[in-house]
């Protein structure tokens, strides 16, 4: 069934289609509608989940770990400040190894207060233990929320499902929204070990000593480079219940470009048109859209970058003091690599500013200019 | 704890991914570190402690919300012979008290009451509770109180026997109370439930003139609720001149069936609840009428509700007058001489006093003038021994005059007039008879029966029928508005009765109020709180950290608290929306 839907709307249909049981959150512009759709059809009775409102992101997030715990699929969603809130639980749930699911509507973070598209907010929450995929259009939403589930219930891990502000998620596009018992077939049932049971009360997350401690975290780090295989893994099957195929990353004309721009999110829809235009004059370049961000697909990005020329990242995004976060981590991942390109990053749309074909086409001839970058992080678009 | 081994893990592959305890937890009873428990207690909801009747209010709208209809009758009828009249006439006082009132609006419980009595009814049977004492009960007035009292001392096995003047019972109910108000019919079906105990309502006996007071004394108790039925005079000019009439009679006459001639206009003088209903009575014999009141319209002391009805229908309010002389035209009453007041300082009842204006008459034309400005009692026939104050017979709270074993209630004896109080000095005295025809006292029993502080009385704590989660009952603590937590209740319209159309209400005296419908009465039902009563949400069952708090099984009414697990948090009875625990020291 084809409908248009707005990318907040695509997610709720996603945690209505994935039979979640229970649903926490605080509303926060510009994630608030799919909550609020959510309510409606737990109001309804469409959807048998428990749906609670709470005091703030810090509880929404406690509560979903709670109910995760018990054994039951959970989903909250949130934005910017409210993320941050719920910061110290994030550790807690991936900590605890539960199979979390929540949408971040990437918002700049404040102050000053500002509504609009930036990632900074769950790029900034990295290292927290979270799987972190980053989509690009609505249709992709839906279809990335319900293999949210199926990624986090086989490695036993939180996943955040990112999009940008506005830009989709308050922009309607037709979205195919898949049969409910296919997704059923395709998504059985959550049964999971080590669940909260009163028949058999135990002590969870309690202290832990120096000597086996390292040996978790180890387990964690494991679990975060199995997940790699687990995302392609369900994006193939995915494909053949839905047709429509999804990975760590994807790539545009990359075999036998010389240069190739970095893109995520929706700055991938004008990276994709500039390229097309680029290739049209005889440009050899290509595109390279990062999907998945943790864990980060060092092998499959590594194999599309070693040995071009130039690789030019657009981050919306800034880790002060250093510079575009996706550039970043492809140059650490790419640092031993004999072949290594040089890296052009560049910082730009932060807070919702537009990023259009003009200004990725700029950026792109400007790093054909010049050799090597001036900096490390290179701005583009602010006021002269 | 000294067969506790330590756990080592030899390598990586060991280690669990997840920090859970290797096995059961059971053996850390957290019960150890409490000081203070929660404990289940049912308080009093201020609708209760509302109802002068004694009504269990909270239980007859749960009843009610689980469409248990005739469980919820039986809940009232426990505690009042008369669901349906109440449910149409009752002022209900429970709803002024409805905690929810805070909230948006109070729960309907008049109209709850009444869909109840009116979904029920019939068919059904009351039950006598005890078998035949032996005892002789002497009743004399058929009014709410007066059938109160008999309807419970026959539950209570005891043999009653009622003396009424008038050709048939209700009292007020029947004669005064019109028929758009109060149908008849309604009344005589409630009557015949006290007729089926085994009552004998013995009529056109009138104490002091039929039969003597002495007769009485052979019975082993008498209760007397001979009403207020004396209409008083204005005491002015030509007040017995033709066509100038009591506010009760003409209301008995039509009650009665006769035909009253009031000629095409009518003044009314007076404020109470008689004068309004013989407004509204004129109204619908076709006079045209006018309510003449020697206060303003914020202290005329009937029911509000009426006064706006009356309005609604059509009768003309003068408001700030007095009547001076009746004019005639030979022993005719033609019209009334009015003089205008004005409000001076308070009275001891806080209403403005009125005050005449001199010079200010004025004349009305009238063919009929009712003069409604209240009844006094009849206290004649009553033997010198007991105690009278300012027209009312002394009593204490069970209705105990001082002559022993004679008792009284309704108008005659206390100060509220209306149904509602009646009702609940009728049960109040079935009570102390009882008591006394057993010889036990009062004073042990009115702890237990007691209901909050304003005297309601509760007939199944007196017979101990109560439900199974009675035992627990608080009977003082009523629970306050900021007792209830707000978090688990949202807003909700308040369920609201039709009317018949106001052009239907000539020349005919069908029931202005109809009732809810089943779909507004559960709307209703639903809106309540719950007071202070536990109603098995399972909220402290869900919220209790220790899963300490569990169900009884076999859906047994009421949790059992595991004091193994309990640590004494206090979360279940900060949560319960309706504040039925408490926490108590150890
Ligand atoms: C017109 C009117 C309208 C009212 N409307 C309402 C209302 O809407 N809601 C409300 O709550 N209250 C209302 N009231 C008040 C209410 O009706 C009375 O408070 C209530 O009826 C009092 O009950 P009772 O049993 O004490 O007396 P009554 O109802 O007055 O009954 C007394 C009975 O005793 C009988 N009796 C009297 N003397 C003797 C004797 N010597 N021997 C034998 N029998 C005797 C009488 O005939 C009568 O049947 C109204 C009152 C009036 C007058
Ligand atoms: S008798 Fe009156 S006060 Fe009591 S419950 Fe009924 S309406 Fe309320
Ligand atoms: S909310 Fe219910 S229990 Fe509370 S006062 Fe009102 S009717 Fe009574």
């Amino acid at each position: 069934m084809k409908k248009v839907l707005m990318g907040n709307h695509a997610a709720s249909w996603a945690v209505k289609l994935a039979d979640v049981k229970m649903i926490a959150a605080y509303p926060i512009t510009p994630q608030t509608q799919i909550v609020e759709e959510l309510s409606e059809m737990c109001g309804s009775g469409e959807l048998k989940a428990k749906f609670l409102k709470v005091e703030s992101e810090h509880s929404a997030m406690a509560s979903c770990i709670a109910a995760s715990s018990a054994g039951v699929r959970a989903f909250t969603a949130t934005s910017a400040n409210g993320l941050a809130l719920m910061h110290e639980l994030l550790h807690w749930a991936s900590g605890a190894r539960l199979p979390l699911v929540m949408v971040n509507v990437n918002r700049a973070m404040a102050p000053g207060w500002n509504i609009w598209a930036d990632q900074s907010d769950s790029l900034s929450q990295r290292d927290t233990g979270w799987l972190q995929l980053y989509v690009e259009d609505n249709q992709e939403v839906l279809d990335t929320v319900l293999q949210a589930y199926y990624i986090a219930e086989k490695v036993n891990l939180p996943v955040m499902v990112c999009y940008d502000a506005f830009f989709l998620s308050h922009t309607y596009e037709a979205v195919d929204i898949p049969e409910k018992q296919a997704v059923q077939d395709w998504l059985p049932p959550h049964a999971r070990e080590n669940i909260l049971n009163t028949k058999d009360p135990r002590a969870f997350n309690g202290l832990v000593m120096p000597d086996v401690y390292m040996e978790m975290r180890y387990k964690l780090q494991q679990a975060h480079e199995e997940a790699v295989a687990v995302v392609k893994e369900a994006g193939e099957s995915f494909a053949k219940a839905f047709d429509r195929s999804y990975s760590t990353i994807e790539t545009v004309y990359c075999d036998d470009a010389e240069t190739v721009l970095v893109t995520s999110s929706s700055t991938t829809s004008p990276a994709r048109l500039v390229v097309e235009a680029l290739r049209e004059k005889g440009m050899k370049i290509g595109l390279m859209k990062v999907r998945l961000f943790r864990p980060f697909p060092v092998d499959d990005i590594c194999q599309v970058l070693s040995g071009k020329k130039k690789v030019v990242v657009i981050d919306r995004n800034i880790s002060f003091g250093k510079g575009g976060i996706f550039a970043d981590e492809i140059r650490g991942a790419i640092a031993n690599d004999p072949q290594a390109p040089i890296i052009f990053g560049y910082i730009t749309g932060l807070g919702g500013r537009d990023i259009t074909p003009e200004l990725v086409e700029d950026i792109v001839m400007e790093a054909e200019k010049n050799e090597r970058p001036e900096r490390l992080a290179l701005w583009k678009g602010l006021k002269s | 704890m000294s067969d506790h081994k330590p756990i080592v893990y030899k390598n990586c592959e060991d280690v669990p991914a997840v920090v859970m305890s290797e096995a059961s937890m059971l053996w850390n009873k957290t019960g150890a570190w409490r000081y203070i428990k929660p404990k289940y207690c049912d308080k009093v909801p201020p609708c209760n402690q509302g109802c002068p009747a004694g009504n269990d209010v909270e239980n007859f709208v749960r009843l009610a919300e689980e469409k248990k209809y005739k469980e919820a009758w039986l809940s009232i009828k426990e505690e009042n012979p008369f669901p349906r009249v109440c449910g149409r006439v009752c002022y209900y006082p429970c709803e002024t008290a409805c905690n929810r009132g805070q909230f948006d609006r109070a729960v309907s419980i008049n109209a709850l009451e009444r869909f109840i009595g009116d979904y029920v009814s019939t068919d059904t049977k009351i039950e006598r509770l005890q078998n035949d004492s032996g005892k002789k009960v002497a009743v004399v007035g058929s009014g709410p109180a007066g059938l109160t009292t008999a309807y419970h001392l026959a539950r209570l096995g005891h043999g009653v026997h009622v003396y009424e003047a008038d050709e048939k019972p209700g009292g007020v109910l029947r004669y005064g109370i019109p028929e758009y108000r109060l149908p008849k019919k309604v009344l005589d079906e409630e009557i015949q439930d006290i007729i089926n105990l085994g009552v004998t309502i013995d009529c056109n006996k009138k104490v002091g003139e039929t039969i003597q007071w002495e007769a009485l004394l052979d019975f082993d108790a008498v209760f007397v609720a001979t009403g207020a039925h004396k209409s008083r005079n204005v005491g002015i000019e030509n007040e017995e001149a033709q066509g100038v009439m009591p506010g009760l009679g003409f209301l008995k006459k039509v009650a009665q069936g006769k035909k009253v001639h009031l000629g095409p206009r009518t003044v009314v003088v007076g404020g109470g609840n008689t004068a309004i209903d013989a407004a509204r009575t004129a109204m619908r014999l076709g006079s045209q009428v006018t309510i003449h009141y020697y206060r303003s319209r914020n202290e005329i002391p009937a029911f509000k509700e009426e006064v706006d009805e009356a309005q609604k229908e059509g009768v003309h309010f003068d408001m700030l007058s007095e009547p001076v002389r009746v004019l005639v035209d030979g022993d005719k009453a033609t019209g009334i001489e009015m003089r205008r007041t004005r409000l001076g300082d308070p009275d001891e009842s806080g209403r403005r006093r009125p005050v005449s204006v001199e010079g200010s008459e004025y004349s009305v034309d009238a063919t009929t003038i009712i003069i409604a400005i209240g009844e006094d009692t009849d206290l004649e026939y009553l033997p010198s021994e007991i105690q009278e104050e300012r027209g009312r017979v002394i009593v204490d709270a069970f209705g105990a005059t001082s002559r022993p074993g004679v008792f009284a209630g309704g108008d005659m004896a206390i100060a509220n007039h209306n149904v509602a109080y009646a009702i609940g000095s009728g049960k109040a005295a079935a009570i102390a008879i009882d008591a006394y025809l057993k010889g036990s006292h009062v004073s042990d029993i009115v702890a237990q029966t007691t209901i909050g502080e304003y005297g309601a009385m509760s007939m199944s704590h007196y017979i101990e029928a109560g439900r199974a989660h009675a035992k627990n009952r608080y009977t003082k603590s009523v629970v306050s508005y900021n007792d209830i937590n707000l978090n688990y209740f949202e807003e909700q319209e308040r369920s609201k009765q039709t009317k018949l159309e106001l052009s239907e209400r000539h020349q005919n005296f069908k029931e202005v109020h109809q009732g809810l419908s089943e779909d507004q009465i559960q709307n209703d039902a639903q809106r309540c709180f719950h007071c202070g009563v536990c109603t098995m949400c399972d909220t402290c069952y869900i919220y209790c950290p220790d899963i300490a708090i569990e169900h009884k099984g076999d859906a047994a009414w009421g949790y059992d608290i595991n004091f193994d697990y309990c640590k004494g948090c206090g979360i279940c009875v900060h949560e319960c929306p309706r504040n039925a625990m408490m926490m108590e020291d150890e």
